[in-house]
């Protein structure tokens, strides 16, 4: 019979039937028109081939397994005769369980169901329901995946650490490098997760104006459900690196081309979100810094940040939640003046300043190794990395002793040396038992002999010890320092003759020891069988 | 042998044992569904027609038991005859539920065929029950 065009077509649109039978069905035929080897099933396999094989590769094609009777084709070679000869046997199999199925009136039962050809009728359908990443197994879902249902008065949603925040339309975007430098604009900003990113963007001063991410309405425009990203400060960027900052932050400033230069282009974002501490976010800001694009540049970089901030608190990076963490700073502070010394504790809360600049720091090694003129470069000492750096003094003999003192101690305890340190990493400057005092200590180097004239002093190490010990479960103990002793080591100072000079180094070093004593697992008590009989057990008798 | 007591006795006894069975008969379907959509592919709207048969049964049953005991005790015809049309209704049930549901198991076909030779029987003796109170 002639096929017409459209029997053909209508053959094309729909996929090819399943084959069911079980005596033509073979799964190992892989080769078209050749015999597969060890497959006895194998249409295209000849006796003289089957003679050949040692093993039948599927011994067995059934169909589903849960139907009362069904067909088997069991194929086996026979190895007894000669030559080797292939058995196809066709039997019925009985599945003994009660719960067999006995009989269906649902086609596609036991089958896997076959799927919709596209056509030109359905093709947006289907691309509907099976084009995006996702789609559910039940087909009356309808998932809505890009609106996002604005909030009620009164419902509130609460942030957990990690989940992107989310905007009007999607999520907030902070654009960072995907596996090359380029920015890509599809990484969400996670709640609580503070992020700072760089990234290179290509532009053209031509298409300034019309490229979006250089414009600061792309990154304000979504506001995060109820809250709008507000302008906190525009700082402008000139060609030569110097930035002034703008008065007035209200005024939206977009890209525009001026004198061959692109200007009030976006080179860096500085979100700051302010959340409760149920997880809501209250505010949301974004400081700016707009610069100019010469015509040569192809591309600029970009530097993104978001911070995150609890509301009604300073922002305190902690160096660990409770226990201190590996690398991160230890944290120190002052004792402001004024309170007295023990009952300070009971009645006024101590407010320990916490902030970066009193933290415990050591001298750092410059390339110079002069200690005179280290510019008091210093290093933050990060919780348990030990460290030991110097530097070199040159003494001559024109050096007073005093001055030289006083300024070796500033270079190796640097200009505020703080009083306390944190016992914890998260400790709150309120909580005043959570502080550990700092112990000085001094050591003289060598024993001050029956010579008491011009015995001058000078500093020449700075130890500090920090011991710190294992707190809380045994299965996740969190780091407590307990003690820090700082001891200044300091040798005489001998007058030399003139002209000569003297070269003394000059150490700093910060160790920290675990004094944690071994962990004492408890137990729980015994349970105790508490029976007590009643009163008048022995009635009758008693 | 009172010859007055027109009464049948086999149909009496078959009627108490026919309500005990089903009870069982009903729970274990039930449970045969349940078990049928959770292991088989069993869509929605295969699964309601399913159960829609098994739940208008339950319902026919009560009736038609209290009938049946009621006009075989009485002696009258009447309530007895509607018994009947129900066992026949029934019956159309439970054929449903022996040829035409969605996955019948091998107990399925058991329970159903017992229920069936039940209902034939008891429409049996009811005939003769109600020929014996009309003449």
């Amino acid at each position: 019979p002639a096929d017409t065009p459209d029997a053909a077509q209508a053959r094309a649109r729909s996929a090819p039937a399943p084959v069911t039978d079980v005596a033509k069905l073979c799964v190992c035929d892989l080769l078209v028109a050749q015999c597969d080897i060890n497959c006895c099933c194998d249409p295209d396999c000849s006796a003289d081939d089957f003679s050949l094989f040692t093993t039948c590769s599927v011994p067995v094609v059934t169909g589903d397994s849960q139907l009362c009777s069904q067909k088997a084709a069991i194929y086996s070679l026979d190895v007894e005769a000669n030559p080797p000869e292939r058995i196809f046997k066709l039997i019925d199999q009985v599945n003994p369980s009660i719960f067999c199925i006995h009989a269906t009136n649902y086609k596609e039962a036991t089958y896997l169901k076959s799927p919709e050809i596209p056509t030109p009728e359905n093709f947006d359908q289907l691309l509907d329901k099976f084009g995006g990443a996702t789609f559910s197994a039940e087909p009356d879902l309808d998932l809505d995946t890009d609106a996002q249902n604005p909030p009620d008065a009164n419902e509130t949603y609460r942030y957990e650490y990690g989940v992107p925040v989310q905007t009007e339309d999607a999520f907030l975007r902070l654009p960072s490098p995907v596996v090359s430098s380029w920015c890509s604009d599809a990484n969400p900003a996670g709640f609580l997760v503070n992020q700072a990113t760089k990234c290179i963007r290509s532009v053209s001063v031509e298409k300034c104006d019309s490229i979006q991410a250089l414009s600061m309405l792309f990154y304000i425009n979504s506001s995060i459900l109820a809250v709008n990203i507000t302008v906190q400060s525009i700082v402008v960027q000139s060609q030569n690196g110097m930035r002034t900052s703008l008065n007035s932050s209200d005024v939206l400033r977009l890209p525009m081309v001026l004198d061959g230069l692109c200007i009030n282009a976006v080179l860096g974002v500085n979100y700051h979100i302010t959340h409760t501490d149920t997880g809501e976010i209250i505010e949301a800001a974004a400081a700016f810094v707009l610069g100019a694009i010469s015509k040569e540049a192809l591309s600029i970089e970009q530097s993104f940040e978001i911070s995150f901030t609890q509301e009604n608190t300073q922002p305190v990076p902690l160096s660990g939640n409770p226990g201190y963490v590996v690398g991160l700073p230890v944290r120190a502070g002052f004792r402001p003046q004024g309170y007295p010394f023990p009952a300070g504790f009971l009645f006024a809360p101590l407010a320990l300043s916490s902030n970066k600049h009193s933290q415990l720091t050591i001298l750092q090694s410059t390339s110079t190794q002069d200690c005179l003129a280290a510019q008091g470069a210093r290093a933050p000492v990060l919780f348990g990395y030990n460290m030991i750096s110097g530097c070199k003094l040159r003494i001559t003999a024109a050096m007073k002793c005093q001055p030289l003192a006083q300024t070796l101690l500033d270079v190796l305890k640097g200009q505020s040396f703080p009083e306390y340190v944190a016992s914890f990493g998260n400790s709150q400057a309120q909580d005043v038992l959570d502080w550990v005092p700092i112990t000085q200590l001094h050591i003289s180097e060598q024993i001050i002999s029956n010579t008491l004239q011009s015995s001058c002093q000078i500093p020449v190490a700075l130890g500090i010890e920090v011991k710190w010990t294992k707190y809380g479960s045994l299965v996740n103990p969190q780091a407590r320092i307990v003690n820090v002793t700082a001891t200044i080591t300091t040798t005489t100072l001998k007058q030399l003759p003139s002209g000569r000079e003297r070269i003394i180094p000059v150490t700093s070093s910060v160790v920290f020891t675990d004094i944690s004593s071994p962990a004492e697992p408890s137990y729980k008590a015994w349970p105790t069988i508490n029976i007590k009989l009643p009163f008048d057990f022995f009635y009758p008798f008693v | 042998n009172n010859s007055s007591q027109l009464s049948s006795l086999p149909l009496q006894i078959l009627l108490y044992l026919n309500g005990i069975y089903y009870i069982f008969y009903f729970l274990a379907t039930l449970a045969m569904i349940i078990y049928k959509s959770q292991v088989f592919s069993y869509p929605d709207d295969f699964l309601a027609p399913d159960l829609a048969v098994l739940f208008l049964m339950a319902i026919l049953e009560v009736p038609r038991l209290y009938l049946g005991f009621k006009g075989n005790l009485t002696e009258a015809e009447a309530p007895l005859g509607l018994s009947l049309g129900l066992t026949v209704g029934s019956a159309v049930l439970c054929v449903y539920l022996l040829l035409w549901q969605t996955y019948v198991l091998w107990a399925d076909t058991l329970l159903n065929a017992v229920l069936l030779s039940a209902y034939g029987l008891e429409s049996g003796l009811k005939v003769m029950a109600i020929a014996a109170f009309v003449s």
